[in-house]
């Protein structure tokens, strides 16, 4: 952390070129003449904003763009250097990781394509400082990464892919809302100008409650969170861990930037976002923990996970002075989640080998990333957990006593689920995915290589001893390795049929469908709801047709010229007639 | 000798001498035809950058012509007038380029590009004019001069579609007459003046003033496609690619929502109409059709008539920012007069090379199109993603200005409706995207026509990637000098809302 930059232009020039280089290449891709030379430089395009995020020295200084969009700021503060930091890394990762991943070249020109676009919207976002740069960089990632999640072009990837877009223009268009409410008052689009004058517009809570829910559908908050188990798992491996290691943290950043954090109490907010990111922990992981497929699995950890950085935003937003030391946590929760996310997503589309061996050497290596997940002694995953609890003592009560033994329970709840993983993907178990070839194996291991030593070096300082936590993080850990263990004796594993991803989607379609036949089964109400349920198809379907029908009748007779003339000849003699009354008067 | 006074007229006759010559070249004449065309949009280029710079160092050019006694024959360049001249100017050049590559070899070509370029003074005359009288001139001669365009193909559906044309236009026309000569026989002055010449009239006079202004709007609105009166411009899509181009992104369409500008703020003046009263229902109007014109273009299968409704609801934004009645919405909707022209104009030039290339007229023949014509595909995504409001494109830039003026004259509701609106332009817009570049390719399109190893001729597909570059340039650059939304700005400040 020593080398850092200190001239401003390089700086800029550096981040600039950080965020032009994939850009450029998606462009060059297109034409065909310099193809082949693109595909070479391509996975390689993360380079630069990696080399950027190492030398730039954060500041609080911003870099105006006069002319680029309503003017454009661009900056490296502390959080975002250690959001381009991750985000660099892991598209590096991933990018090395494709290019073996994808065998034919058409394939991988058209994986490319999106990846780079994709990679360039999630660099914007990170470096903009003003309202219209991040939602120009979020836009640019949330539709490109539509051709990553439906690359495969399966009828679940189709239909992932749905779900997927229908969310993101939803979101869209409430940030937008959001955004535009925040800078009327504000006369400026700055992130810092918006959120000083957040609690002069007409309806803060309005703004708050729209950037929750526009944000929130990236970041997988509950009630959005079904576009993730679904599209995570259809999606190629390295897709999947760009999309869970970094892109759904764009929207944690989005609430980062937004909310007002660290300026005032919001309680109402606070409780509900921590109410929130509780329930989230828990239960995607209840519904994580019945899944058989290993890739939705993981994505329901993500949103287990993201459920406890939302807690944490929650805390902020209860306990502002606080603020300033939960902020380093997050961002360093982010960083550990992301790296350890990306590490578990990469191995699994590992599971094509023949030999057991080579499973055996990989499972051990999956090991790693899951401990970290799961808060093992001396992982990434104790230090972030470690560092949030020092911070829940600012909660008031209830939350200070509520919250650590709650925060334990998911951390033997994230055990449970990531001991579920290990068993899923075990040597024994069939294959799938990709052989591992050096290719797809050496970038693993550098992402492995960084969950071991990076969050050493950029852990957040602190005061606390870690000794006193090692017992503190070992316990959940070996209580899931006993309950997994006693688990595997029995025949449970056999019975639990996985829930469908998509879970709450579902629900609501089943739970319907139950109630129907539960009519069905008295005969009174079965009649009754029969005919009702008869009566409102036919009812529905008339009133559609008709709609439709009066709909096409009125279009025709508005294209049908006589009408329109004679309509004129009303209109102009009635108009006369009020005209002529009116000189009269 | 002072040439200011010759500027306008200049502007008017460097598209109107070309067209009246080429009416009379044999039709095998294409490289005079064409040398003409070219010249003509290159002179009257070179006249919007010169009346670009000095319209912006407070300059100005003014022509008056006496046309009848007490009436003049005005044409004045203002920052207003100036900003739909260049888009028609740029627009010209382009679609012109556009046209000599799409009627290679077909008949009649003499007759299209008279017509053409008659078309594009009619408009520029319009843009031009510094009187309601020179509007309505002008406006009553772009009527009579798109008809021959509109059927040029000369087919019985062509022919329908240029009857309701003609009948439509022509009564929005006669609305748009007793609109104008009521108003003179009250004032005894048609000079679009900034801040309206009718402020000061008795206030007795206000019902009568009402009624001027629905027969106005209702005339303009014709052209304008506000529903009720926009069931003609679905019907025209028939017309030639670059003429359906043109139409929905400059000329006629354009000229409509132009004029509801001017009535509203050189004639009446922004103050007084909201005084009256009148721009609520306008903007009720409006929004009406924002959302109408898309719920209609959800279920078109026809490419060309998806387009057209999408116009249909477009061009409102430009009404609703002007009826929002506040400076920021007026940017609003003055900087989508440009950009819904480069959106659209591109959607439309794809349209056309997919009709001309592989005879693709259906949004269900679209699929895997992107494979087969990645340049065009992408300049329409462009164009799309820019009518839902997607930054960087231009589009947004519009929406974010609307949004944030409707919030500012305190009309909330707006928000609900550019909301809507864009939630159904991608559900109409997305769809299309996705079957072009997700879905597999046919075996075979409905007509493949060959063009060696490029998707199509060159003068097809330049066209389109020019103005999709622009819609992004505008959108990406919005702030620089000269930008669309900058001189959008300098006409609120200079014209509408000057202290």
């Amino acid at each position: 952390m020593n080398i850092v930059l200190q001239d401003e232009f390089v700086s800029l020039d550096l981040l600039l070129f950080g965020l032009l280089w994939p850009l450029l290449l998606s462009f060059m891709l297109a034409l065909k003449p310099i193809r082949s030379l693109t595909l070479q430089l391509a996975p390689w395009a993360a380079l630069p904003a990696l080399a950027a995020s190492l030398l730039v020295a954060p500041s609080e200084m911003r870099w105006h763009l006069t002319g680029v969009m309503l003017g454009s700021e661009l900056g490296l503060d502390a959080t975002g250097k250690l959001f381009l930091l991750l985000t660099a890394l892991l598209w590096t990762v991933t990018g090395i990781y494709a290019r073996t991943y994808f065998s034919l070249p058409l394939q991988r020109t058209r994986f490319y394509i999106f990846f780079l676009l994709t990679m360039a919207g999630n660099f914007g976002l990170i470096l903009a400082h003003d309202l219209l740069s991040f939602y120009l960089g979020f836009a640019l990632m949330s539709f490109a990464a539509y051709g990553l999640v439906i690359f495969n072009g399966t009828p679940a990837a189709l239909r992932a892919g749905r779900v997927y877009i229908i969310l993101v223009v939803l979101g869209e268009l409430m940030i937008f809302a959001a955004l535009v409410l925040a800078a009327k008052t504000s006369q400026a689009t700055t992130f810092t100008a918006v959120c000083a004058n957040l609690f002069s517009t007409d309806n803060p809570d309005l703004v708050i409650l729209l950037g929750l829910i526009g944000f929130g559908i990236k970041a997988g908050i509950l009630g959005m969170h079904v576009w993730l188990p679904l599209a995570h798992p259809v999606a190629p491996a390295p897709a999947s861990a760009v999309l869970s290691g970094t892109m759904i943290k764009a929207g944690l950043l989005g609430w980062l930037r937004l909310l007002p954090l660290g300026e005032v109490t919001l309680p109402g907010w606070g409780t509900s976002m921590l109410i929130l990111g509780l329930m989230a922990t828990f239960y995607a992981a209840g519904v994580g923990l019945t899944q058989r497929e290993p890739k939705t699995l993981l994505a329901y950890s993500s949103i287990s996970q993201m459920g406890i950085m939302t807690m944490a935003i929650g805390l902020g937003l209860l306990a502002p002075h606080a603020w300033p030391g939960i902020l380093p946590v997050v961002t360093f929760y982010v960083l550990h989640h992301g790296l350890s996310k990306s590490a578990l997503f990469l191995g699994v589309g590992l599971g094509g080998s023949h030999h057991l061996l080579q499973r055996r050497w990989i499972w051990l290596g999956m090991c790693l990333p899951a401990l970290a997940l799961a808060g093992a002694p001396w992982t990434s995953g104790m230090l972030a957990k470690m560092l949030l609890k020092t911070h829940i003592l600012h909660a008031q009560t209830p939350w200070d006593t509520l919250l650590p033994p709650l925060l334990s329970a998911s951390a033997v709840s994230t055990a449970l689920l990531m001991a579920r993983l290990l068993y899923l993907i075990r040597p024994a178990a069939r294959l799938s995915g990709a052989t591992p070839v050096a290719g797809l194996v050496w970038p693993w291991l550098v992402n492995l290589t960084a969950i071991l030593l990076l969050p050493w070096w950029l852990m957040p300082t602190t005061s606390s001893q870690e000794s006193m936590y090692i017992m503190d993080s070992l316990w959940p850990l070996l209580l899931a390795c006993l309950v997994t263990i006693a688990v595997l004796h029995t025949k449970l594993l056999r019975a639990v049929q996985p829930l469908p991803a998509g879970d709450v989607l579902l629900l609501i379609e089943r739970g319907y469908r139950r109630l129907c036949r539960m009519g069905n089964n008295w005969a009174g109400i079965q009649r009754i709801l029969n005919e009702l349920q008869q009566h409102f198809k036919t009812h529905q379907a008339t009133l559609v047709t008709a709609t439709i029908t009066r709909l096409k009748q009125i279009e025709n007779g508005f294209v049908r010229w006589e009408v329109a003339s004679l309509l004129m000849i009303i209109l102009a003699v009635v108009v006369g007639l009020i005209a002529s009354q009116s000189f009269s008067l | 000798m002072n040439w200011d006074p010759l500027i306008p007229v200049l502007t008017v006759a460097s598209s109107l001498v070309p067209g009246l010559i080429i009416f009379g070249l044999a039709e095998e004449r294409v490289r005079l035809r064409t040398a003409l065309n070219l010249i003509g949009a290159l002179i009257k280029l070179a006249l919007v950058g010169w009346m670009l710079w000095g319209v912006y160092h407070e300059h100005h050019y003014e022509t008056r012509l006496a046309l009848l006694p007490d009436l003049e024959l005005v044409l004045r360049v203002g920052p207003l007038s100036l900003l739909f001249v260049t888009l028609s100017g740029v627009l010209w050049m382009v679609t012109t380029i556009y046209a000599i590559g799409y009627l290679e070899n077909s008949p009649h070509r003499s007759r299209f590009f008279g017509f053409f370029s008659l078309c594009v003074t009619a408009t520029v005359g319009v843009a031009l004019a510094g009187n309601l009288i020179t509007f309505l001139l002008f406006y009553e001669l772009l009527t009579l001069v798109t008809y021959p365009l509109v059927v040029h193909r000369g087919t019985e559906e062509a022919r329908r579609a240029g009857r309701t044309y003609l009948i439509y236009t022509i009564f929005g026309g006669s609305l748009l007459l007793l609109g104008t000569v009521w108003l003179y026989s009250l004032t005894g002055t048609l000079e679009f003046t900034p801040q309206g010449f009718l402020s000061d009239l008795d206030a007795e006079h206000r019902p009568t003033l009402i009624i001027i202004f629905s027969l106005l709007i209702a005339g303009l609105g014709v052209k304008a496609a506000l529903v009720p009166l926009h069931g003609w411009l679905p019907q025209v899509m028939v017309a030639p690619a670059p003429v359906s181009a043109l139409l929905h992104a400059v000329a006629v369409v354009k000229v409509g929502a132009f004029g509801i500008v001017r009535v509203v703020y050189d004639v009446f003046g922004i103050d007084f109409a909201i005084e009256l009263g009148v721009t609520a229902p306008l903007a009720w109007l409006a929004a009406t059709t924002i959302i109408y014109g898309s719920m209609r273009a959800l279920f078109q299968d026809e490419l060309k008539r998806r387009l057209a409704y999408s116009t249909v609801s477009q061009i409102s934004y430009i009404i609703l920012g002007v009826a929002i009645a506040g400076p920021i919405a007026t940017i609003g909707g003055l900087v989508h007069l440009v950009h819904q022209g480069l959106m659209k104009v591109t959607l439309f030039f794809c349209a056309g090379n997919l009709a001309e290339t592989l005879g693709i007229h259906k949004v269900s023949e679209m699929k895997g199109v992107g494979r087969r014509m990645p340049w065009t595909m992408a300049a329409f995504t462009i164009g799309a993603l820019g009518m839902i409001g997607v930054p960087p494109i231009a589009g947004f830039i519009s929406k974010w200005y609307l949004g944030l003026g409707a919030l500012q004259a305190d009309q909330d509701w707006v928000i609900i409706i550019l909301v809507g609106s864009s939630l159904l332009n991608a559900a109409y817009f997305l769809p299309i995207l996705h079957a072009a570049w997700f879905q597999k390719p046919p075996h075979s399109w409905p007509e493949d026509r060959d063009f060696g190893h490029k998707e199509t001729a060159w003068t097809l597909l330049l066209p389109p990637l020019l103005t999709a570059a622009m819609a992004l340039v505008a959108g990406l650059l919005a702030t620089l000098p000269f930008s669309p939304l900058e001189w959008a700005k300098l006409i609120t400040e200079r014209e509408f809302y000057c202290p």
